[in-house]
């Protein structure tokens, strides 16, 4: 799979919060020798508000101001810079080659890279007073892009083990154990297998992960899956998850289902497709 | 010089000199009053170590007995100034009267400095027992190392988590709690709410997309109203609830501080009571301790995270372990005073006393390139050292500069020790310093100096006159009495145990005195400058041990003292030799008119000599001025010029009064190039006078030294010992005749202690000490011829010498009158 990378991308916007996305991703990209590149998304539902004559933001500082698109546009492009030159500090420190871009408009699929294109994203908004956060956008992001799609919610340092959800045991499955196989060994090492019960039941199970993973330096597990979200939610908070790594298809795992397994869990998650 | 062994009699001790031969003015002293000996045969003791050290100073009764009274006066003002000249003894005696003294006054208090935290640019002063001031030091340190365990340890407590997690999910609840509710009300009116750069924006949504302009123009203008009043609706509470943020956000902050205070509270509170139980008896140290606890409860973060560098700034750990360090030097202690080991009060004697040797420093740090100070930065002076106690200070010292004496004026005068920089003392400083706590004062100070600089403060600084009530004056000799014979023994005793000399035999002890007479040019008295014969008796212990000898005896003594003389006798050498090749002309034989040697004293480098220099007078018509040769040239200090107008006043009062003095008269010293001071040369200045007015010779083998007053009475001079030896020195190198001497006063009999060598000339009547108490006494031994006493009608008999000058005078006169008459004639024709 790893062959496949060629570039880790980062999506980045002024709500977002993407301290720990840039730097996972930078890391990354070290690890696998590759480029980073930054794509700074202008909120076109934001800039296409504030054409609007009663347009009005809220702030902590000032209270109500009219929210104009040259106050959008000038704000957006201060964001944008600091954006660049936090991705650009972060690749420096790890040596990687670094590369940046804005992008309007609506998010198509192509915004973000290629096929070949790792795609880290941060998970939360950016709070308001501490506390309130509105939603991300990244879940609609991950409908959108249809390759490797890490929400990156903790530090690099954190501790914890990578698990894996297997569904179909197929060159998908492969792919999506040959990824987590490869993010494990830059962790802990350990890698927890769970298939779902049709999958991991057979016989061969335990032999093919192995199989598949011969030459990958992990400490492996195998197990199954467990059916119902909550207790499947409180198995991976057991394993002391740092990493959720789910593969999925264009027909399966909408979004909102995903959000729904994971957004209890406060570990990252990478979706492969 | 040789010393010529114990050939001289020795007058016998006793008191008031009993057994002494009389003085005759004119007739030449008997050897026995040419020095007083002090017999061995008469002290009670082979060796002197058999002797016990003397019970108190000698002769110092008035000096010790002013200090006794000072250092037992409470009040204000008693501090003592011990004036006298050097090498009395004064630190000596007093070091040790107060250290007696000491032993029974209480131990005073340790002094402390802390942080005051309410304004740390004012540390705080503690008062505690002797010494606890280490002990509250180290009982901080230890606290402070427990507290950075025990605080982390307490803050990483399930139970202190748990309550943290509660606060936090408290205030989270409230905001997502507002904002959800808001979000859910514009979600129902169809109104989204988006994350802008600066805050929150609502947008008005259809089919789940944002309105753009074109959307919301191409809607009826009902609905365009109603989003745009729905959408005002929800911005309004919106910008309500945004501006209750801060406020819950400050209400956190507290409530996360509390429980911070509390968690430390519980932390440290059974440290702190500990400490405050181990001070209970001390309010202010409790009152301490208890802004340190407030302070730390304010302050957890400082025990719990690392310090920050500045931004951007990467320092060695060695540098960030010292900030780390520093922000717990405010809980420190310094002990300023720490009388822990101390027995009494203390006596402190200060060798430098300057404002900051006194006072304390506040002394600075470099810290990233700035200098930075607090308490823990302050130190000392002599005056905290001495605080309950007792400071000596050299005088002379105190008052060479540096601020100190304005200082010391300044700490006694306000009763307190202000510790300052001298920036700040002298009004200059324009930075922000240190204003410690002033520490009160209770210091009994005695300066030591010289008298006139007493004298000088007494009459030039009120403050010193308010401050030194007490003058401990120390005398530079004490009466030679059996009495004190035997304490200068014992003195000398004491000082062979303590220096470790050899043993002294009586007969080494009795030279010793004799020359303490000597010291001060006085055969009834003994110097008190113990400084003088510590250095003798050293001296003569080198020479004893260098001579292989077991026992000091008179005769090493002797050579120590010849060989003192001899160090530093090559100017007067020089001198002496210059007389003998007739370089300098002296004589000392044959008669010459208006001629005489007169004797001065030169002191050079501590050692004192006596010089023989020759004295002319002439005299001419005139209008009865008499010149002083000296004084015109500027050579003549004022003393000399006063001889000489009052030798002036004794000629006009005796021939004055029945004619005109119609002369002029010169007086010099010849051969003589530097300066001349004193009139113990004026009585012969006067002879030579009165031979060239006499016109009579006076004989050059005798030397003169005295003062004469207006009526012709010989008065006593000083260094009569030297001036003798000086003449009998150039006697000898131009060779004795058997007819030589010196006329002295007969004042000064008293003072003479002269060398072995011309007490044993005197006595072989090789040469001869003359005493005078008049003018004419003076002259007939100079003249042989008699002088002569006025009959009623103040006429002299012919013959002598007044009636000679009396003649002289009258021609003088007459010779006056004629040339003015025959100016007059001239005048009158022309």
């Amino acid at each position: 799979m790893t062959q496949g990378i060629e570039r880790v991308v980062v999506p980045l916007d002024a709500a977002t919060e993407t301290s720990t996305a840039i730097d996972t991703a930078a890391r990354l990209a070290a690890l696998w020798r590759v480029p980073l590149h930054g794509v700074f998304i202008e909120d076109e539902e934001l800039i296409g508000l504030a054409g609007l004559p009663f347009a009005r933001q809220v702030t902590l500082g000032t209270g109500l101001e009219p929210l104009t698109k040259d106050h959008v546009e000038d704000q957006l492009h201060a964001f944008a810079e600091r954006a660049r030159r936090e991705l650009g500090a972060v690749a420096n420190r790890h040596d990687v080659k670094w590369s940046f871009e804005v992008a309007r408009g609506p998010l198509a699929p192509d915004t973000l890279g290629g096929e070949h294109d790792f795609v880290v994203a941060g998970a939360a908004t950016r709070p308001i007073g501490d506390h309130f956060r509105v939603s991300s956008r990244c879940w609609s992001w991950i409908a959108i892009i249809a390759r490797p799609f890490l929400l990156a919610r903790r530090e690099w340092e954190t501790g914890g083990s990578v698990v894996t959800l297997l569904r179909r045991g197929g060159p998908q499955s492969a792919r999506t154990l040959d990824v987590a196989a490869q993010i494990a060994g830059f962790y802990s090492g350990t890698l927890t297998v769970a298939g779902t019960p049709d999958l991991a039941g057979s016989d061969d199970f335990a032999a093919w992960v192995s199989g598949l993973l011969e030459g990958h330096s992990v400490s492996l597990q195998t197990e199954f899956a467990a059916a119902e979200p909550a207790a499947l939610r409180q198995r991976i908070i057991e394993l002391d998850c740092r990493l959720l790594v789910l593969e999925a298809s264009e027909k399966d795992a909408q979004p909102e289902e995903l959000r729904e397994l994971v957004e209890h869990l406060a570990c990252d998650v990478l979706i492969i497709r | 010089m040789a010393a010529t062994g114990h050939s001289i009699t020795y007058r016998e001790l006793g008191a008031g000199g009993a057994g002494l031969p009389a003085t005759e003015p004119g007739r030449p002293l008997p050897p026995a009053l040419l020095y007083r000996a002090c017999d061995p045969a008469e002290l009670p003791f082979e060796l002197v170590g058999e002797l016990e050290d003397p019970p108190g100073p000698i002769g110092q009764d008035r000096a010790v007995e002013a200090v006794e009274f000072a250092v037992a006066m409470r009040r204000k003002g008693y501090n003592v100034y011990a004036l006298g000249a050097g090498g009395t003894g004064k630190h000596t005696v007093i070091r040790d009267l107060l250290n007696r003294r000491a032993e029974s006054v209480p131990t005073p208090p340790d002094w402390c400095y802390v942080n005051n935290f309410a304004d740390p640019q004012k540390p705080r002063r503690l008062q505690l027992p002797p010494g606890r001031g280490n002990g509250l030091r180290e009982a901080m340190k230890r606290l402070v190392e427990e507290l950075r365990a025990a605080l982390p340890a307490a803050f990483e407590r399930d139970d202190y988590r748990a309550r943290r997690d509660v606060i936090d999910q408290q205030f989270k609840e409230q905001n997502e709690q507002a904002f959800g509710e808001l979000q859910r009300r514009g979600e129902q009116k169809g109104i989204s709410m988006l994350r802008t750069p600066m805050g929150l924006a609502l947008a008005p949504r259809r089919d789940g997309k944002v309105l753009t302009p074109e959307m919301f123009e191409a809607l009826p203008e009902a609905e365009r109203e109603r989003i745009q009043r729905d959408l005002e609706e929800v911005q309004g509470e919106l910008e309500t609830v945004m501006q209750k943020v801060p406020q819950w956000e400050r209400e956190h902050r507290e409530a996360v501080r509390e429980l911070n205070r509390n968690t430390t509270g519980a932390a440290i509170g059974l440290m702190m009571d500990e400490l405050r139980a181990g001070s209970c008896e001390l309010p202010d140290v409790v009152q301490h301790l208890d802004a340190v606890e407030q302070d730390i409860k304010d302050n957890a973060d400082d025990f719990l995270t690392p310090a920050q560098p500045p931004q951007g700034m990467p320092i060695p750990s060695p540098v960030e372990e010292s900030m780390t360090e520093a922000r717990f030097r405010r809980y420190q202690v310094n002990v300023i005073v720490d009388n822990g080991d101390q027995h009494g009060a203390p006596v402190i004697y200060e060798d430098n006393p300057t404002h900051q040797t006194l006072v304390g420093r506040v002394e600075y740090m470099a810290r990233f390139g700035t200098l930075a100070t607090d308490f823990n930065l302050l130190t000392p002076g002599a005056l905290h050292r001495a605080n309950g106690g007792y400071l000596m200070l050299d005088a002379q010292r105190l008052l060479a500069g540096n601020f100190g004496w304005a200082s010391l004026k300044r700490s006694l005068n306000a009763d307190e020790i202000r510790i300052e920089t001298l920036d700040q003392l002298l009004s200059l400083a324009s930075t922000v310093s240190l204003q410690p706590e002033p520490i009160p004062l209770d210091v009994k100070i005695v300066l030591l100096g010289p008298p006139m600089l007493y004298y000088l403060l007494s009459s030039a600084d009120d403050d010193f006159k308010e401050l030194f009530k007490i003058a401990a004056d120390f005398d530079d000799r004490v009466e030679r009495t059996p009495e004190t014979t035997l304490l200068y023994a014992r003195f000398i005793a004491g000082v062979v145990r303590r220096e470790k000399l050899l043993p002294f035999d009586r007969s080494a002890v009795a030279r010793t005195i004799e020359e303490a007479a000597r010291f001060v040019g006085d055969a009834d008295r003994l110097s008190a400058g113990l400084r003088e014969i510590v250095d003798l008796l050293q001296e003569a212990d080198q020479l004893a041990a260098g001579a292989g000898k077991a026992t000091v005896t008179a005769a090493e003594v002797q050579k120590a003292i010849d060989a003192k003389f001899r160090r530093g006798d090559r100017i007067y050498r020089r001198l002496q030799e210059e007389i003998g090749r007739k370089t300098i002309r002296i004589e000392t034989d044959g008669e010459q008119i208006g001629q005489v040697n007169g004797l001065s004293v030169m002191t050079l480098g501590g050692l004192s000599f006596g010089n023989p220099s020759r004295i002319t007078a002439r005299i001419r018509l005139g209008r009865g001025e008499v010149v002083d040769i000296e004084r015109e040239v500027e050579l003549g200090g004022p003393l000399h010029s006063k001889g000489v107008l009052i030798l002036s006043g004794f000629l006009g009062g005796r021939f004055g009064s029945t004619r005109p003095l119609s002369l002029n008269a010169s007086l010099v010293f010849e051969q003589s190039y530097g300066g001349v001071d004193g009139d113990s040369a004026s009585a012969a200045e006067l002879f030579a006078l009165l031979s060239a007015l006499a016109d009579v010779p006076i004989n050059q083998s005798f030397a003169v030294t005295g003062s004469v007053d207006q009526h012709g009475r010989i008065q006593a001079i000083g260094g009569v010992n030297e001036k003798i030896e000086g003449f009998f020195d150039a006697c000898r190198i131009t060779g004795f005749t058997g007819r030589q001497g010196v006329i002295i006063p007969a004042s000064n009999v008293k003072h003479l202690m002269l060398r072995q060598d011309v007490v044993t000339a005197a006595a072989e009547e090789r040469f001869r000490i003359f005493p005078i108490e008049t003018v004419d006494q003076g002259l007939a031994l100079l003249t042989s011829l008699p002088a002569g006493e006025p009959d009623q009608d103040g006429n002299y008999p012919a013959g002598t010498i007044n009636h000679r000058i009396a003649a002289r005078l009258d021609a003088f006169a007459a010779k006056a009158a004629e040339l003015a008459r025959n100016a007059a004639i001239t005048q009158a024709h022309s």
